[in-house]
């Protein structure tokens, strides 16, 4: 678990930001949006499979229902839910790899799925399970032929190339063959070979997959930085929670295919997972007993810290007797571990409140 | 537009190059059929002293250009864009604002020609030597055939695509496809010139599209046919080239959307 930073209550105060897009709108507007898919249903055996020859039964999944909300320009917007929660279904009608059953979707004033070439221009989906590069060329020769499908002039590719490599520092990769590059290393030329048309809408499915966390940490700088140099509109998923604590303020979860939440980080710990950790660290009282102050979390560390789960708005009353009752040589008051916070927000019950 | 073609040339030519002994493989594997048949049809023509009018020599001739005629004609669509549809991969060229088709699967085709062609050269030599036909070629004719080579291919990459297509509604499009190719190489002229073939088959044969593909071009470049015919052939190639057109992109436009409906 990454530690959590500091800092990190400082975003909730989002900077202004431009609400450019088009004609004053945000960049990316979805309303309603729904996909149902029919999914042939049978049952195992050779019976079930003639039945199912003659008469296919079919289930319907509801993968995305109504699902609504805007997006600001230059906004790094975390989607998160749990596997089959509809997030990939949504970045693909977004995409326009899918149409939707109903509903509307608008981003940089286009339907997505009418695929239209402006569109397909100024945006651009990454699936960290993909693969764009063809496999048996070097990297280079791959984004060359996407400079010429994207028209991209001499200039502009080698200024978006030039900074590319720059922040990912592509060196020598470009020049070996796709096949016989790391995965960490194909992700870079992935992600370049994505975003050489510097697109203003990026939308990222679990980009950091299977990657080892130096290789995670360098993709989240860069599309930290890519974000802030482009002013480029980004919705990311991912299962690693420190992708989604590193790059992103405001996230949507939607479970069951239905958004659950939308707003900012620290606002989704505070409603979901309202309590504080207080570790303490007792002198001369081993086997003390706490747990008249609050849930005592199992394990301490080999110093015998030991740590509290307390309801948030009971910190102050119960830290006050703790220092008045217990030999108290250290305290310290944390917030929730944002697994646990997001794990609960998956939890359904988490928001019938 | 150019400059996608160039880069998707060298891209294709470099990956093919890469798989030269597989390209061999198929090459050998599709030599086969056509040279039984020169060989079968120029013994049954040498005992028979001719089988309705056509001697040895006009078999070994027709076998030989037909060779030739084939490689630039063909296409391996259905080997390039069905398992792309299958395996989803289809997603990622969709994002491109390029044409999956008639970009990458276009020049896919063309490259893989190219090297065949290529390995296709000293193997037509030999059996040259085997079997020594006097093919008569004649510059006007030869001339005359380049467009009709080109619209040949045009109309076959055109059906061969849209019936790879159909890889967006079921997964047994190769049953579809072998179907496909045993009614192209009846009606085509491969395994018989098309004159030999009953007249109720070679009526058939002319409300088709593959005899335009294949056995006129042979026959213009052999010089067996007069201007009014060729005239004619060019008119059905270019029918036909039209409705290949058609076909092609009603089946794109109704697949792209089955395929974003059920989840790319």
């Amino acid at each position: 678990m990454q530690p959590q930073p500091a800092h990190r209550s400082a975003l909730t105060a989002r900077p202004a930001l431009p609400v450019s897009g088009v004609n004053g709108k945000p960049p990316i507007v979805v309303e309603e949006l729904s996909k149902t898919y029919k999914v042939a249903d049978r049952e195992a055996g050779l019976g079930a499979a003639v039945k199912s020859f003659f008469k296919r039964k079919f289930k319907e999944v509801h993968a995305v229902q109504r699902v609504s909300f805007q997006i600001d320009q230059g906004e790094i917007v975390g989607f998160l839910g749990p596997n089959g929660a509809g997030k990939t279904t949504t970045l693909k009608m977004l995409s326009g790899l899918l149409y939707p059953t109903s509903g509307r979707a608008s981003v940089l004033g286009y339907t997505p799925w009418e695929r239209r070439a402006g569109y397909l221009r100024s945006m651009t989906l990454v699936m960290g399970q993909r693969n764009r590069l063809a496999w048996d060329v070097p990297a280079a020769d791959s984004f060359l032929l996407n400079k010429a499908i994207y028209r991209l002039s001499d200039a502009d590719y080698k200024r978006s190339f030039q900074e590319l490599d720059d922040l990912l520092e592509l060196g020598p990769i470009i020049r070996k063959p796709v096949r016989n590059l790391s995965l960490g290393e194909r992700m870079k030329c992935e992600l370049a070979a994505s975003l050489l048309h510097r697109p203003s809408v990026l939308f990222l499915d679990e980009p950091t997959i299977g990657l080892d966390v130096g290789a995670q940490a360098r993709i989240r700088a860069f599309l930290k930085e890519y974000n802030r140099r482009n002013s480029a509109t980004v919705i990311l998923t991912s299962h690693y929670m420190a992708d989604v604590v590193a790059l992103c303020e405001r996230v949507i979860i939607i479970h069951h295919g239905m958004l659950r939440y939308d707003g900012g980080l620290n606002e989704l710990s505070r409603r979901i997972a309202p309590y504080k950790i207080i570790s303490v660290h007792l002198g001369g009282c081993d086997d003390c007993v706490l747990d008249a102050y609050g849930t005592v979390l199992p394990g301490e560390d080999e110093t015998g810290k030991k740590r509290l789960q307390v309801p948030a708005d009971q910190v102050p009353a119960i830290t006050a007797r703790l220092l008045a009752e217990q030999p108290v040589q250290d305290l310290t008051i944390e917030e929730p571990p944002i697994e646990d916070v997001i794990e609960r927000a998956f939890n359904e019950r988490a928001f019938n409140e | 537009m150019f400059e996608i073609f160039r880069r998707l040339w060298a891209l294709n030519w470099a990956e093919q190059w890469q798989y030269r002994a597989n390209l061999l493989m198929y090459l050998l594997f599709w030599l086969v059929s056509p040279v039984v048949y020169l060989a079968v049809w120029t013994t049954v023509a040498q005992t028979q002293g001719n089988v309705n009018g056509l001697t040895a020599n006009d078999f070994a001739a027709y076998y030989m250009v037909l060779l030739v005629v084939d490689v630039l004609t063909s296409q391996i669509t259905i080997h390039v864009l069905a398992p792309e549809i299958q395996n989803g991969n289809l997603s990622n060229r969709l994002l491109l604002p390029a044409h999956p088709v008639l970009t990458q699967v276009l020049v896919n085709n063309i490259a893989f020609k190219a090297l065949n062609l290529i390995a296709l050269v000293p193997i037509w030599l030999v059996l040259y030597l085997l079997f020594r036909p006097a093919l008569n070629l004649n510059a006007l004719y030869l001339l005359l055939a380049v467009p009709a080579l080109i619209v040949a291919f045009g109309i076959l990459f055109l059906l061969g695509s849209a019936l790879a297509l159909v890889a967006f509604w079921t997964t047994r499009v190769w049953a579809l496809w072998n179907f496909y190719s045993a009614v192209f190489m009846l009606f085509a002229g491969h395994f018989v010139p098309l004159a030999l073939l009953p007249p109720v088959l070679q009526t058939i044969a002319r409300l088709l599209p593959f005899p335009y593909t294949l056995y006129f071009p042979i026959q213009l470049i052999l010089g067996k046919l007069g201007p009014q015919d060729i005239a004619l052939n060019f008119g059905m190639q270019s029918v036909w080239l039209a409705l290949a057109w058609v076909i092609f992109r009603l089946v794109w436009r109704a697949g792209v959307r089955q395929f974003s409906a059920v989840g790319a």
